[in-house]
């Protein structure tokens, strides 16, 4: 942290040297001018206020003290004074040379600005679905990206998160509904870019969030998942104004396992093995060490930390602005070996001539991710910390040869571990990874008419990737193979150019407005990788040479271009209302993407949208309801879910025949394709409601949504072992899924006390149902994963696992438990656990698996937002609730299947003194059916309730009055103090029920998830 | 505004050129420029030669013969393992070792369909082509060979796959049916040998035939059997084949493809490699993880070890010089595999006394690489001896017996219990004797050399009674165990498929 201070200070010297570069006051000069001052109701200025002649495009804003100067203006015109989140106000001038105009808080911010596509529109004409999310709230959170900000803050939104350093989240909008890829489609700035960990979200403006077909269908085959739109921010008129905000805090794993000591362990395991009528080990019999009690997971958590710190200066003058940012985010893990650092710039200015407006909105971002190499001998470390034996030091002499150097624990003969040594994994295994990257966007806009313009808008991302791994010689793991030491450098570019010509335009005859967008729109992506590899590393006392210059065995290189398309589009949409009470949208847009054959390659992506705004009717007259309008839609969107080359068959050139002593080059089809790929598509419909009660204090937003995927593109799918297929299965347009869901988002606010406090509430449901699978066979209508199932009529991804009913008690028992007098499970003895014969044929096999009655999905996810102010505090806090949901708990499978682990320190092995309990009786499994049968893992043993209430988020601030802060020229300060993750309510017996688990189809497997951490932090929001 | 709106009309025309759409791939050729000409033969015929270093091919395949055969055993701690490959308990059929083999076997039957659906098209050197096709033949009954040997009723894929592919279960008659006619076309087209050096390896009309006369024993073709071994024992082939004096050099990576070698799986080292998969990348691991799995405790997995019974039936008979039968030694790391015992015996460096005390383990010796290094690893260089010419002789044998010529065999037993110092069999045996005796030879010759369960399954031995030797067999149950259960996931797939009798 220390060291970065002086790099911070140069970013804010350069800053400030570019903030003098576009000041800008050329006034000209006329005979009538206005002048005067725009103020709320309470006084203060509002600077950047907009003052435009009525029906025309001339104007100014306010500046920082609220004042405008208007020259050459018509002694009879008509100013209309509008700003955000104030009633817009007309004042005919009749001849005086002052106005002074008091604008009034719009508390029911209709006249809210939204982005939706290529155009803005006023939040109460629309016609779609679109929650917007306040980046104030988002920025209380401490978070790796955007996605884990999100979590908890808009209904249909869901977000699983992690809590590595530099780990991104999962996000769903509106359920799952591909076999493949669930993620939004993120827009920055008019650019389609990823809004990774590399994004910086101080900058963010404002975020929108279109769910439905009718808000999203402008993005056509892109959308289906839903799309996230964000604006960073930009100047306003006025002098430079500087922010700067400082925010750091410390970071804990918010649990650990409850794990035995070594004596206890000992005990246990000799208890086991006696059972099994074996010899205990003599690590825990005759050569037991008391001296050795390794907590695994306390030598391998540590307490982190985070620094973000943000310096903002912007500011304009009449015809131009600017916003420019610099950032750094540091984040040392709650895991040893592990960080991640961010740093980021940004510029954002904006200048117009005449009819013509340039802008460019532009960041540039280094990140740095410091983490164990990936290899056979990293495992995970929320296993191993858990499983790995407290008898086996971390290090120790006796373990020292010429494969093992450091000395690293790894169990013996004695100690059957085979659990990776994770102090050792961050020592042996070591990974730097680099992003370098830009994204922006650069514009002309020409006002070619009144209502008429046409931009031309280019967007960049381009990211340059490198990774360094070095292993050095040494073992993590018990009888693990000797691998020679290496450095791997792999280094990949990513590029996508977005190039778009949009005309918008808008019309308005008497109570009847039109306005729209048509446009074309082309990107090319492309991504390619070079890895070089050399082994034998060089090490000097405690230096370790990182270069592969340094290396002295063999070398290896590889190289592809991993991606290469293009997608080109035609884009229109038509928004017409009469009088803001009855709208209707027409929305369409038309691609072509090279990732499909010439005869799949295009696709169609209508919608249509109407909405009525009933309190405006003269029939309608209930006084406190201040705003009502419904709104319905029905669209189709897509989404490609292919590699750019999926639809070719290709000879893959990587198998070797081992022949005359060298491997000689062996080529065929590795991988089977389906050349007649096409787009999915995805038909949905929407039905909302929106409106203001109680003069504007209760607004309410509710939906309902039922979408329809078709063609979905299945890859991933398990396939036949029987076709010999290798290198990933082939995607078939195979299924059909539907989400139908509700949604609610309610929000009251009390601002007549000096206690203002508001409250937010949002609530999802989602129902998800497969309603095709393709033809996958006769009488077949699932999908089969691993642990779950997924059949028409059913979720996405269900739980499909044998039954338990708890244990044997007795030997009457298990022969009570047989079909035709033959028992169903013959190897079980008393204290095994008992599991039912679903298909009645004596024998419990696979074939007896089942769903479990229980989902992975949630029926229920909410997030509630509570903000106070009184006198110069405020508070606020986030809640997150998931609930109806039920996980699979791997790591307990492992714990308590007793074989090579430690063990919980809770456990109760069944004896027939201690029949009470749910855990079976403890042994050694090896030629033990009954223990084998125990541990099972498809069974619904290891199924937990993953119900949970979260407190996501409190901060207590306090702003500095303006007079004590005039004093020291500083226009606002604010400190703070934040908890994250302070506590969560649940029953879930693993680290965090909030898992992201095993991919769309396998979403709640605790896989040993890392969990959120939890986080206690400090900051200061300085303004100048 | 006009000027403007042509603008754009312009731009919309200029921007929609659609050729633009078509990406050629640049990383691989497509399926449509393969298959072109004899280079492209080469290469297919090859990819079927990468299966062999393939884990699950390479790795897991020699246990399921050794360790579920009554010589071998497993104390592996993942007892998931050990109940599988030696207790007979395998309440997964997706259990992960088991199904690599299962894959591996089917991965070679695509590579090899590939070649054979393709390779008759490409116009080329007749010879060569038959050559490539032959081998083709070989793989494709090579890996049903295994599949009929382990799983018995499986699916015959005869031609390359495509995703949607349902078969339907073929019997274990009609799997051992395709093996027969593949490697029967297969030693039909391939060389005696070959004459260029880089292409040691590649398998031989004597190769063909050996395989093709273990598949005929199996279903009890005794006949058919001798007739293939015929090429091999008094043939054109005879002459290519012999025993080496050293028993042991069969087992070294100083003595490979040596003249006793009829089918050998060649593997070298790649010291950079990352993976055991070959098509994910080529610098894949080209070695075999074998000596990992089979070494024992702190030198390996120990997976795989060998039970003590044996040692006792090489210690029943003296060589001629009244020495212990030097296959001993060869074929298991014991507390005596030094005759002087646990200080004297060697195990990676230090002895056997050091490592294990008293214990009384035994390891297979025969693939590791204790001869040669101080570790294992996963890039093992030691060749596999699928098939040598003591086990085709001994095979002769034990067919000419079967099929009535009980004296005409005593020749090819003697053969090779000379090359042990062991002194000929005296004559005169019934048919059942010498089978008896052909049975304790073939346990002194090719213990851990992964024939043994077969071995068993064809001589009707496979019983709980072999409990008394190997504790596992009391879990067997006849009528099931001989077979392994058929992966569940291909069940749920495909409907038409169906689990082996009693899973």
């Amino acid at each position: 942290m220390k060291k970065n201070v002086p790099k911070l200070i140069k970013l804010a010297i350069t800053l400030t040297f570019c903030l003098f570069a576009f000041t800008n006051s050329a006034y000209s000069q006329s005979q009538i001018t206005i002048s005067g001052e725009i103020k709320g109701i309470d006084g203060t200025p509002l600077p950047g206020a907009n003052v435009l002649i009525s029906g025309t495009q001339t104007g100014s804003a306010a500046d920082f003290d609220g004042k405008f100067v208007l020259r050459n203006i018509p002694s009879n015109a008509v100013l209309d004074f509008s700003y955000i989140g104030f009633q817009s106000q007309s004042i005919e001038v009749n001849g005086r040379a002052t106005i002074n105009v008091v604008l009034i808080a719009d508390s029911n911010n209709l006249d809210e600005v939204v982005i939706i596509g290529y155009q803005s529109i006023r939040k109460k004409d629309l016609t779609g679905a679109v929650s917007v999310v306040d980046p104030i709230k988002i920025n209380k959170n401490i978070t790796n990206s955007l996605a884990e900000s999100l979590q908890g803050l808009a209904a249909g939104i869901t977000v699983r998160n992690g809590g590595q350093p530099g780990q991104n989240s999962q996000i769903e909008i509106r359920g799952a509904a591909s076999f493949v890829n669930s993620n939004p489609l993120y827009i920055i700035d008019g650019m389609i870019a990823d809004a990774n960990q590399t994004v910086n979200n101080n900058d963010i403006e404002s975020i929108q969030i279109l769910k439905d077909a009718s808000a999203a269908a402008i993005y056509g085959s892109r959308a289906a998942n839903g799309v996230i739109i964000i604006k960073t921010k930009s100047g306003k008129e006025g002098p430079l104004k500087i922010s700067v905000t400082l925010n750091t805090g410390i970071q804990q794993i918010p649990q650990t396992w409850d794990v035995m000591n070594s004596s206890q362990y000992a005990n246990l395991q000799k208890t086991s093995f006696t059972n099994s009528g074996l010899i205990p080990p003599s690590s825990v019999g005759a050569n037991f060490n008391p001296n050795i009690n390794t907590d695994w997971q306390n030598e391998v958590t540590q307490t982190g930390n985070t620094l973000d710190l943000n310096i903002g200066a912007s500011g304009g003058g009449k015809n131009s602005s600017y916003f420019l940012s610099a950032s750094q985010y540091e984040n040392k893990g709650v895991l040893i070996g592990r960080s991640f650092q961010r740093t980021t710039f940004r510029i954002n200015t904006q200048m117009k001539k005449g009819i013509v407006t340039i802008g460019e909105n532009l960041l540039l971002s280094n990140s740095n991710t410091k983490q164990p190499l990936g290899s056979f001998d990293t495992g995970n470390p929320f296993f191993d910390m858990v499983t790995m034996l407290p008898v086996i030091p971390v290090k120790g002499a006796e373990y020292i040869n010429a494969n093992n150097p450091g000395g690293w624990g790894i169990g013996t003969v004695d100690a059957v571990s085979f659990s990776k040594n994770q102090v050792a994994v961050t020592d042996v295994l070591r990974e730097r990874i680099n992003f370098a990257k830009i994204v922006g966007n650069a514009f002309v806009n020409v006002d070619i008419m009144e209502g008429l313009s046409y931009k031309f808008n280019v967007g960049i991302e381009a990211s340059y990737d490198f990774s360094k791994g070095i292993r050095r010689n040494g073992v993590t793991q018990f009888n693990a193979a000797v691998r020679p030491s290496f450095i791997a450098d792999n280094r990949s570019r990513f590029s996508s150019i977005l190039m778009e010509h949009t005309l918008n335009f808008n019309k308005k005859v008497g109570k009847h407005n039109l306005n729209g967008v048509v446009g074309i729109s082309d990107q090319q992506t492309k991504r390619d990788f070079s890895l070089a590899v050399r082994s034998d590393i060089t090490e000097l006392g405690d230096q370790i040479f990182t270069e592969i210059n340094s290396t002295t065995g063999t070398s290896v290189s590889e190289g592809a271009i991993t991606d290469d398309y293009r997608t080109f589009g035609y884009l229109g949409r038509i928004n017409y209302d009469y009088d803001s009470k009855y709208y209707l949208t027409l929305t369409g847009r038309i691609d072509e993407d090279s990732r499909f054959s010439k005869a799949h390659r295009t696709g169609n992506f209508p919608s249509i949208a109407g909405a009525w705004r009933i309190s405006k009717e003269s029939f309608f007259n209930v006084p406190w309801i201040n705003d009502l309008k419904v709104n319905a839609s029905y669209g189709e969107l897509g989404i490609v879910t292919l590699g750019s080359f999926d639809w070719q068959g290709t000879i893959n050139n990587n198998t070797r025949a081992i022949l005359g002593g060298v491997a000689q080059v062996g080529s065929y089809q590795a991988t089977l394709v389906n050349p007649d790929l096409r787009w999915e598509n995805r038909k949905t419909q929407n039905y909302g409601l929106e409106a203001s009660l109680f003069n504007n204090a209760v607004k309410l937003s509710a939906a309902y949504y039922n979408s329809l995927s078709e063609d979905a593109l299945v890859t991933n799918l398990p396939i036949a072992v029987y076709l010999g297929n290798l290198g990933g299965t082939p995607p078939v347009n195979a299924g059909s899924i539907r989400n139908t869901g509700f949604e609610l988002e309610a929000s009251y606010k009390n601002t007549s006390n000096e206690l203002k406090w508001n409250v937010g509430f949002n609530l999802t449901t989602i129902k998800n149902r497969v309603e095709e699978v393709g033809n996958r066979g006769e009488g077949i209508d699932y999908i089969q994963t691993g642990l779950t199932r997924s059949k028409v009529g059913q979720p996405l991804g269900q739980w499909y696992l044998l039954k338990t009913d708890g244990l044997f008690q007795s030997q009457a028992e298990i022969a009570a438990h047989s079909l035709n007098g033959n028992p169903i499970q013959p190897f079980a003895k008393p204290g095994d656990v008992k599991f039912i014969d679903v298909n009645g044929d004596g024998k419990i096999t696979d074939t007896d698996r089942d769903f479990s009655g229980s989902s992975s999905w949630p029926t229920l996810q909410t997030g509630i937002q509570f903000g106070a102010n009184y006198k110069n505090f405020d508070l606020s806090a986030q809640f997150v609730g998931v609930f109806g949901n039920e996980i699979f708990n791997s790591v307990r499978q492992q714990l308590d299947s007793y074989q090579n682990t430690n063990f919980r320190s809770d456990v109760n092995p069944w004896t027939a003194a201690n029949t009470n309990t749910s855990d079976p009786r403890i042994g050694v499994a090896t030629n033990d059916q009954g223990l084998v049968d125990n541990a099972r893992f498809s069974s619904d043993r290891w199924l937990e309730d993953g119900s949970y209430l979260r407190l996501r988020n409190i901060q207590l601030g306090y702003s500095f009055s303006e007079d004590v802060l005039k004093k020291v020229k500083i226009t606002g300060l604010r400190v703070y103090a934040t908890g994250q993750n302070l506590f969560t309510i649940t029953k879930y017996s693993g680290l965090d029920p909030d898992v992201q688990g095993n991919g769309i189809l396998e979403r709640g497997v605790d896989n040993g998830n890392w969990p959120a951490s939890r986080i206690i932090a400090f900051g200061v929001n300085l303004e100048f | 505004m006009k000027n403007i709106f042509i603008l754009f009309v312009l731009l919309t025309v200029i921007s929609s050129c659609s050729d633009e759409l078509d990406k050629v791939n640049p990383n691989e050729v497509t399926n449509q420029s393969f298959w072109k000409n004899e280079t492209d033969a080469i290469k297919g015929i090859n990819s079927c030669y990468s299966t062999l270093h393939r884990g699950g091919f390479s790795r897991w395949q020699p246990m399921l013969y050794d360790v579920r055969s009554d010589v071998g055993v497993s104390y592996s701690p993942w007892s998931d393992l050990a109940n599988a490959i030696n207790n007979f308990i395998q309440p997964d059929s997706n259990f992960g070792p088991m199904v690599d083999v299962y894959f591996d076997n089917y991965v070679g039957i695509n590579r090899a369909n590939a070649v054979l659906a393709n390779v008759p098209a490409i116009g080329m050197d007749s010879n060569l082509k038959e050559r490539v096709l032959g081998e083709a033949y070989f793989f494709r009954g090579m890996h049903y060979y295994h599949l009929a040997s382990l799983w018995g009723n499986v699916v015959l894929q005869l031609g390359p796959s495509a995703p949607t592919d349902l078969p339907a279960t073929s019997s274990e008659t009609q799997v051992w049916a395709q093996v027969i006619k593949d490697l029967t076309d297969a030693a039909a087209r391939l060389p005696k040998n070959y004459a260029d050096p880089k292409d040691q390896g590649r398998i031989t009309k004597g190769g063909a035939n050996a395989l093709l006369a273990k598949a005929y024993m199996q279903i009890r073709d005794y006949e058919s059997a001798k007739k293939a071994l015929d090429y091999l024992v008094t043939g054109d082939g005879a002459s290519s084949y012999n025993l080496v004096s050293n028993y042991a050099d069969n087992f070294k990576i100083t003595s490979e493809f040596n003249v006793e070698s009829v089918i050998e799986w060649s593997y070298i080292e790649n010291p950079t490699e990352g993976t055991d998969n070959d098509v994910q990348t080529a610098n894949h691991n080209f070695g075999t993880s074998v000596g990992q799995f089979y070494a024992p405790p702190g030198v390996g997995w120990s997976d795989a070890e060998a039970l003590r019974w044996p040692i006792a039936e090489f210690e029943i008979e003296k060589t001629i010089t009244n020495q212990r039968d030097p296959r001993l030694p060869a074929t298991f790391l014991y507390n005596f595999t030094n005759e002087a015992g646990p200080a004297a015996t060697m195990v990676y460096g230090e002895t056997f006394l050091q490592r294990y005390g008293n214990n009384k383990r035994v390891s297979f010796r025969k693939f590791l690489h204790d001869h040669a290094r101080n570790f294992e690893g996963y890039r093992g260089i030691n060749n596999y001896r699928f098939i040598r010419y003591a086990d085709v002789l001994l095979m002769y044998a034990e067919c000419l017996n079967a099929t009535g010529k009980t004296n005409d065999a005593y020749q090819y037993v003697n053969r090779v219990r000379a090359r042990a110092g062991l002194a000929p069999l005296t004559t005169g045996m019934s048919q059942t004797a010498f089978l008896t005796q052909i049975k304790h030879e073939r346990l002194l010759e090719l213990t851990g050399e992964g024939h043994r369960f077969n071995d068993l399954k064809r001589w009707g031995d496979l019983a709980p009674t072999l409990s008394s030797k190997d504790p596992g067999f009391n879990n067997f149950v006849k009528g099931k165990h001989e077979l392994l259960p058929i992966p569940q996931r291909d069940l749920d797939i495909n409907p038409n498929m169906s689990q082996n009798p009693n899973w």
